[in-house]
């Protein structure tokens, strides 16, 4: 494998660039339909407020030592008493998300629609991409690589002794659709480019279970020592003052 | 919060906008992302941009934020016939939109037709309950009706939800204050101090509550936290060295009678009087007798 690959240029006026071009029409395309089928969702009033709740909660916590301890323990006793405090969770009702799903057809809708607006296009262009340009060696990056890059960069040519720096079709593929962010991002606007990574973190997320937080929030609340800083802020006071005058 | 380079570089923006240097629309943007309040100056300014169909229309799609800007900025200097004008453009382009729909309304409360702009807030929150903006219009009305128990009610309300949102409880405690209801805005300054505790100025509103409402524990509380704003602030609180002398004078009276168990030295009001003294002579030496005299007779009751 001394002798370095000739690529035809036909392959990089047939292949390397049309590829390009149709990932970036159809991140586009997928930007503009997902724009259509996204439904305005209203926030749950619950969830509003026991994202509300947990701020101040934590607020709470943070600076439980800048109020007197009588407000102090008012203040806890009204987040975390038994019977009704804002933090208090009762038994069985904190349902799983997938019960939750169920129960909200709108919800179920909603994924479904983001699912489909993913999915859909991704894989009739990992079949185009398949099916038209299988086994082409697409492009060659100017530096060399090591052997792990293999598996990314030459998806598809199961050859060991080609040369770890030629990019096969079907990894160029790969990296479009995962490295066109930026492009995105200048083309519809900063906050509009929304690619397959991020989604993923979202889908990630979503299976949160609210009211864990709350409990352990509550948890948070109850061990806390309650110290008032303030007797100390006197004497620092003095100290300002001291210089101050002098 | 704008910080401090922030307003020195909008300052600059202002000055620069002012004599004729350029960059209004940069001016504009920066006034709606800090969120201040220099109508006059917006309303100017947009005006032009927005008269000038160059201008406008090399905006984009912005245009139309300009509008809604401009159209807030009119209706808080009076100017109800621009407002309506923005607001009619925005209408023509935007005819289903919930937004327009609010500027609209407090359009009508800007007429002083306070009916129709309650009618038109109570339909906007029905499509939309979580409309904080709306929500506060609604304070604001009946505030401006003088309807200070019901600007009360509906903050408390909107807290019931939005119970993270400070400035709604620096609104409520000023309402609190104005109606005297002083146990209730202390409450509400200790949610203040929680959310921020590094803000002097709650500190210092809160003591004030605190000494307005008297008796030892609240005036030994009371100086606790003037002490703090002084620390805060490093002293330059006047406002809170006059707290001090007043609260430790004040404690003096108090506990005339009973054991003297003074335990925190007398020093703290001393050297706040002398950092007063010190004030009065770099700022006002003409005042200094009248500040003597009338500290004379502080300590002469302690």
């Amino acid at each position: 494998m001394a002798e370095d690959l000739v690529l035809d240029t036909a392959i990089r006026d047939w292949v390397l660039i049309p590829l390009t071009v149709v990932m970036i029409l159809i991140g586009i395309l997928r930007y503009f339909v997902s724009k259509l089928m996204r439904s305005q969702q209203n926030p749950d009033a619950k969830v509003v407020r026991e994202g509300q709740v947990v701020i101040r909660a934590r607020n709470l916590r943070a600076g439980a030592n800048f109020i007197p301890s009588k407000s102090f323990r008012a203040r806890r006793a009204h987040f975390s008493n038994e019977e009704n405090g804002l933090l208090h969770v009762p038994k069985g009702q904190g349902q799983n998300p997938q019960a939750q799903m169920f129960s909200d057809p709108n919800m179920a809708m909603d994924m479904m629609k983001k699912n489909l607006s993913m999915i859909i296009p991704q894989t009739l262009t990992f079949a185009w991409v398949n099916f038209f340009f299988s086994g082409f060696v697409a492009a060659k990056i100017p530096f060399p690589l090591t052997q792990r890059f293999r598996s990314m960069l030459q998806n598809g040519i199961d050859l060991s002794t080609v040369d770890v720096s030629y990019v096969s079709s079907r990894s160029w593929y790969f990296l479009n659709l995962f490295g066109l962010r930026g492009l995105f991002s200048l083309i519809l606007g900063e906050e509009n480019a929304m690619d397959d990574t991020q989604r993923m973190m979202q889908m990630s997320g979503f299976g949160m279970d609210p009211t864990k937080n709350l409990s352990a929030e509550k948890d948070g609340l109850d061990i806390i020592q309650h110290e008032w800083a303030l007797p100390k802020f006197e004497q620092r006071a003095e100290a300002a003052l001291k210089k101050l005058i002098s | 919060m704008v910080t401090k380079t922030e307003e020195t570089q909008l300052n600059r923006l202002e000055n620069q906008v002012d004599n004729g240097g350029g960059g209004a629309w940069e001016y504009l943007c920066m006034v709606r992302k800090l969120k201040v309040r220099r109508s006059v100056k917006v309303l100017k300014h947009g005006l032009l941009i927005l008269n000038d169909s160059k201008k406008r229309s090399s905006l984009g799609p912005e245009e139309w934020t300009l509008y809604e800007q401009v159209a807030v900025a009119a209706m808080d200097c009076q100017s109800l016939e621009v407002a309506k004008d923005c607001a009619n453009a925005l209408q023509k382009k935007f005819p289903e939109s919930k937004r327009v729909g609010r500027l609209e309304a407090m359009l009508l409360e800007a007429k002083g037709s306070w009916g129709e702009a309650e009618k038109a807030y109570s339909s906007l929150l029905e499509d939309n309950p979580f409309d904080q903006v709306v929500h506060k219009r609604r304070v604001a009305l009946a505030k401006a009706q003088g309807n200070l128990t019901g600007a009360i009610d509906l903050l408390n309300k909107y807290l019931e939800t939005f119970m993270a949102d400070h400035d709604a409880w620096r609104e409520l405690a000023e309402i609190y204050i104005s109606l005297q209801m002083y146990k209730q805005a202390a409450f509400c300054y200790e949610e203040l101090i929680l959310s921020q505790p590094t803000v002097p100025l709650y500190h210092l509103a809160y003591a004030d509550v605190l000494y307005t409402l008297g008796g030892i524990e609240n005036l030994l509380t009371a100086k606790k936290y003037y002490s703090s704003t002084i620390d805060l602030t490093g002293g330059k609180n006047t406002r809170a060295l006059f707290g001090i002398c007043l609260c430790t004078s004040a404690i003096a009276q108090l506990s005339k009678g009973r054991n003297k168990e003074d335990k925190d030295s007398p020093d703290l009001q001393s050297l706040a009087t002398a950092a007063l003294e010190k004030e009065y002579k770099q700022r006002a030496s003409d005042k200094l007798s009248v500040f003597t005299s009338g500290f004379k007779s502080l300590k002469v009751s302690s």
